[in-house]
């Protein structure tokens, strides 16, 4: 062993790492050179003073303070985290709450629509005789009559119906297909029985049409 | 809930993420000490030790899933935390070692070896101690928790690997380096004639 293999490991010597033949070649350098054993000797009296060191602090424990400290950190950051989370619970319910009421709603808003279109298209109006009454408005665009007219004047009798009192009277636009007009006792022309159409009903007080109209602007369809 | 001896830390770990207050404790007792001693013997400071062990177990109270049982034990990993908390502490502080601290603490650690020396031999054994900590003061820090773990904490190569994270290689020469500069040190500042009277072979 040279004086820089001792260097490297001699100061190891006796240490449980240190395999049985790098020891005994280190022993057996310290034999043979003064310089080696003079360093080996103050690193002996080094680490008796370095473990004299750790001796005088190896009872040393953290205060007791720190102990309190942490105990109330700990119990401060419970009671912060409990808050937060009855927050976020909190907030977590009405979210749920607005969803589930949203949601709740639009299915409502869907089936009501799904129930209308099920049903004939019905515009309501109060029947009148007076022909200075507005007209319905149209839009030319569409070609779909946004409002009936209550002018009664122009409608046509069924058959076996008398004329009901214009105040008893309510006109109903109903979308039909022209076969339909037959069951009402009207002719109908059968190159057209397939057509659906509008149609204003004068309705007297006991739910029964009493007299029919066709507007001038039909909206036909063939679907 | 009564708290068991041979509990694992792990399972007060888990306890104490849950608010259990008295596993959080059994947890700080069960590892204060050892991280204390290191913190102070790396920093020679037993008011910055105080802060650093208090800092590492806040950090287990405020975020107790930093911590990962596949990774090693709870108190590797406390260890770990410490050494970092060190060194960041001696990168942003100078080397401000109070001898005097030292002294009262190592007169406060033994008071009966105090009393049993004569004054004078009390005074060399100080003085020489003395020497002997501020030179492990004075060393880089790498080589000073090699010193540190191995010398005064009396670690074997593993353990300090293990408290390190680093190979076995990495412990043995840092450890080696840091004896070779505490002797060279410690030759300089007593300038004793050792060499001199070896005269056997």
């Amino acid at each position: 062993m040279t004086c820089e293999e001792f260097a490297i490991a001699g100061l190891d010597l006796g240490a449980p790492e240190q395999d049985g033949p790098l020891q005994r070649a280190a022993r057996e350098h310290l034999r043979e050179c003064p310089h080696c054993a003079a360093l080996h000797e103050n690193w002996l009296t080094l680490r008796q003073d370095l473990r004299g060191l750790g001796a005088e602090t190896a009872e040393a424990e953290t205060p007791s303070r720190v102990e309190m400290r942490l105990r109330q950190e700990f119990r401060r950051h419970k009671t912060v985290k409990t808050q937060r989370a009855a927050f976020v619970l909190g907030w977590g319910l009405a979210a749920a709450a607005v969803l589930t009421f949203a949601f709740t709603w639009m299915n409502w808003r869907m089936h009501r629509s799904a129930n209308v279109a099920d049903t004939p298209n019905v515009v309501h109006a109060p029947a009148s005789n007076t022909s200075t009454a507005p007209r319905p408005s149209t839009d030319s665009d569409s070609g779909e009559v946004l409002l009936a007219s209550n002018n009664v004047g122009d409608f046509t009798l069924l058959p076996d119906s008398m004329p009901p009192a214009p105040e008893d009277a309510t006109i109903v636009r109903v979308q039909m297909q022209r076969a339909a007009l037959a069951a009402l006792g009207l002719t109908v022309n059968e190159e057209h029985a397939g057509d659906w159409i509008q149609v204003d009903l004068l309705v007297g007080d006991d739910g029964l049409p009493q007299a029919v109209r066709l507007p001038q602007t039909v909206q036909q369809s063939t679907n | 809930m009564q708290i068991q001896a041979h509990e694992t830390d792990d399972a007060l770990l888990k306890r104490s993420a849950k608010g259990d207050e008295r596993a959080f404790t059994e947890l700080y007792r069960r590892h204060q000490a050892p991280l204390y001693r290191f913190a102070v013997r790396m920093t020679g400071s037993s008011w910055a030790a105080e802060e650093i062990v208090q800092d590492v177990f806040m950090m287990l109270v405020r975020e107790p899933k930093k911590y990962d049982p596949d990774r090693g034990t709870l108190g590797a990993f406390l260890y770990g935390v410490t050494r970092n908390r060190i060194m960041k502490h001696l990168e942003r502080t100078p080397r401000d070692f109070s001898l005097d601290d030292a002294g009262d603490a190592c007169r406060e650690s033994h008071p009966q070896l105090h009393e049993q020396m004569t004054p004078a031999r009390w005074a060399e054994l100080r003085e020489r101690r003395e020497q002997v900590r501020a030179a492990v003061m004075d060393l880089p820090s790498e080589f000073r928790e090699a010193i540190v773990l191995c010398e005064l904490e009396e670690m074997s190569y593993d353990e300090a690997a293990r408290a390190l994270d680093c190979p076995v290689g990495t412990i043995r020469s840092r450890l080696h380096r840091g004896r070779a500069l505490l002797l060279a040190k410690l030759e300089m500042l007593r300038d004793t004639p050792k060499r001199a009277n070896v005269g056997r072979g």
